[in-house]
């Protein structure tokens, strides 16, 4: 298996790093969704390769089935087909400024990876030690119900607050301003 | 090779001290749930029986966390998060602040016809975000607890629908503080990388003990997650959003930003801080080339808060440049923390003490604001000492503590930070933020020459001050001339706080 990872490891990467571009530069919103979709899948596949295919599967489920499908709803829905960043109209000197900042950003991870060697895992969750214990999936899911209740059940706060917040600003849209103070 | 242990039932209960320990936490959540269905029964009022709960359970909250005042540090959830006199010290600044902001809303959202409930909840679940944050010793927990706090505070911005402004702060806001996150939770994931651990206190004994602070992968990611801090607590170069997302807020928002979320914000930032190594020694990452970012940070953020201060004509935007500023000296404090003998407390009694005047400050205003938020240009201040000799006198009393006059809290706590900066060797540093604060007094007194020595506009009438105003004004007036007067209850509290870091 490690024999055939480099290479479907640079062809996911590459489709990566591709949509990527694309979800950027199409000017149709809903190309550019779907090309999210496409860096999704190539991202699965990478975690596939890294034996976590809990994630992979994780991230085909929930990223590029729901979070993608409401995305392409919101889009539909508000209609929205003008471009807001086009990349034709932006002033030479932003171009630039763009393009030096990407590069910079690339020659500095670039620099600081290489002259990396590859980390040991530290802690105690090493790939035997978890394949003894019953595989990724099952080490997970105990881990999130015991050790990791925690930050488990803050999420849970957060979604709720996140929806009070939501609807507070959605709510205002149905009524004329005004009137749900007086209601309320 | 031992085997692990994934199942621990012993995690998931929680003995009665820890229950107690707890109880400010799951007061603050328990009132914003309730506050939330109330919010629905409508033949119950929602406007005020929402209000009603908000403001006990803030109270409530505040008084359970002064027996963590004196106690001891006890850690809960596997240690992910610890109730100790530090978190306390903050809860209380939190949840005092979430108060005023609440008592000063009443009045200000029926002005402005907003809705009521929702508003209410969401002040309440930032502060649990908040409280969260200063407990937190772990990074997922700190993530989830900072983004429970922004959401919230995404969302209040947002408040004033209709208006142009607001919008488009609040958009501002989300996208940049969106992106800001993902900055830190990548860096969290570098840190993990690198040590094998999210356990804030296990990150530094793998720190001591296997060399992993020379990793570039550690460097790298602990640079992001103070990027992603110096975005919150707005620190040049990040502090564009800043300006534009306190003119758009509500006002009574704007007070609880300048005070709770920077709070928040450097309270998680020195746990972190702490954790990272910084004035260990561990790293040279952090112990220097760190140093020097951040004081170059700190020199940046002092200067281009004052200087731009100085141009503005809106109250709200020279409050929001002064809190730039502001939080340019707090970072002198924060460099110079593990080398004085003060350490950390001198920071925290300058967060409490600006936290009452700037409050205070924010409660003048929002009495102040016309419909719109209106009415809040220097001009408009004109003659009000005549017309409302209090207001003027309150604004003054927090505009002398946030120059740092005697004998106001501003005073005391500036010179607590600078003379720890000064024993911690810092001393070109305080050189230019002595220089800056002079700069500052500029327009602090220009407000106060427009409100004094200036004739009344014509057409103008005195608002009508509602009583519970009066009372949160008065008290944060008591406050700030208490803590300039007899500072040592505060600086007590705070190096009690500080003692178990």
């Amino acid at each position: 298996m490690l024999s055939v990872s480099p290479v479907f490891f640079y062809l996911f990467a590459g489709l990566a790093i591709a949509c990527s571009l694309l979800v950027v530069f199409k000017k149709n919103p809903v190309s550019s969704a779907f090309s999210l979709v496409l860096v999704f899948f190539a991202f699965a596949g990478i975690y596939a390769l890294l034996d976590a295919h809990l994630i992979a599967a994780i991230q085909i489920l929930v990223y590029a089935g729901a979070v993608m499908v409401l995305f392409v709803f919101v889009i539909m829905l508000l209609n929205a087909d003008a471009p807001s960043l086009d990349i034709a109209r932006t002033s030479a000197a932003l171009k630039v400024a763009i393009l030096a900042g990407c590069l910079a950003m690339l020659a500095f991870f670039v620099v600081a990876f290489k002259r990396m060697s590859p980390p040991a895992p530290l802690g105690p969750y090493t790939a035997e030690a978890v394949e003894a214990a019953g595989g990724n999936t099952r080490v997970i899911s105990q881990l999130m119900f015991s050790e990791y209740v925690l930050p488990f059940e803050l999420t849970s706060v957060l979604l709720l607050a996140a929806i009070v917040a939501v609807v507070a600003i959605a709510m205002r849209n149905a009524k004329k301003p005004g009137s749900a103070g007086k209601e309320a | 090779m031992e085997n692990l242990v994934t199942i621990r039932p012993e995690l998931l209960g929680l003995a009665t001290v820890e229950l107690e320990a707890l109880s400010p936490h799951f007061a603050v959540l328990g009132g914003a749930v309730l506050a939330l269905v109330l919010s629905v029964v409508r033949w119950l009022q929602p406007k005020w029986s929402v209000f009603l709960v908000s403001v006990a359970t803030a109270l409530l909250g505040a008084t359970l966390s002064f027996p963590g005042l004196s106690g001891a540090a006890l850690a809960v959830f596997n240690g992910m998060m610890v109730v100790d006199p530090y978190s306390s010290f903050f809860n209380l600044i939190f949840l005092l602040s979430a108060l005023i902001t609440l008592l000063i809303s009443f009045r200000y959202l029926d002005s402005e016809k907003l809705q009521h409930p929702e508003y209410y909840v969401l002040v309440l679940f930032s502060a649990l975000g908040m409280m969260l944050m200063a407990s937190a010793r772990e990074l997922v927990v700190l993530f989830i607890a900072l983004e429970t706090m922004s959401l919230s505070v995404y969302s209040l911005v947002s408040f004033r629908r209709a208006d142009r402004r607001a919008n488009e702060a609040a958009m501002k806001y989300f996208i940049l503080g969106g992106a800001a996150s993902a900055i830190m939770l990548y860096g969290v994931a570098l840190v993990y990388g690198a040590t094998g651990t999210t356990h804030i206190q296990a990150i530094l004994e793998r720190l001591a003990s296997r060399g992993a602070g020379e990793s570039v992968l550690f460097s790298v990611g602990a640079w992001l997650i103070v990027a992603g801090f110096l975005f919150k607590v707005a620190s040049v170069p990040f502090h564009m959003w800043m300006p534009d997302v306190y003119e758009g807020a509500p006002v009574p928002i704007t007070g609880f930003m300048t005070t709770g979320l920077k709070a928040a914000a450097f309270a998680a930032f020195v746990r972190v801080f702490l954790s990272l190594g910084y004035g260990k020694g561990l790293s040279e990452a952090v112990e220097t080339n760190l140093h020097h970012i951040l004081w170059v940070c700190a020199v940046m953020t002092m200067v281009v808060g004052n200087v731009i201060a100085l141009t503005q004509t809106n109250l709200k935007r020279i409050l929001a440049y002064s809190s730039i500023a502001h939080t340019g000296y707090l970072m002198v404090g924060l460099i110079a923390a593990p080398r004085g003998t003060e350490g950390y407390s001198s920071l925290l009694v300058y967060l409490a003490a600006y936290a009452a005047m700037n409050l205070g400050a924010f409660i003048v205003l929002t009495l102040l604001a016309g419909k719109g938020d209106a009415g809040l240009n220097l001009h408009d201040l004109s003659g009000i000492s005549k017309k409302n000799p209090v207001l003027a006198f309150s604004m003054a009393v927090f505009l002398f503590s946030m120059a740092g006059v005697p004998p106001t809290a501003g005073f005391v706590a500036k010179y607590l930070l600078f003379y720890s900066a000064v024993q911690a060797g810092e001393v070109p540093l305080v050189i230019i933020a002595v220089l800056c604060s002079a700069i500052s007094v500029y327009y602090y007194l220009r407000v106060l020459v427009y409100m004094y020595m200036r004739d009344p506009i014509a057409g103008a009438t005195s608002a009508r001050v509602p009583v519970w105003s009066v009372m949160a004004l008065a008290s944060m007036v008591i406050v700030t001339l208490q803590v300039g007067l007899l500072p040592s209850p505060l600086v007590e509290m705070a190096r009690k706080a500080v003692a178990g870091l």
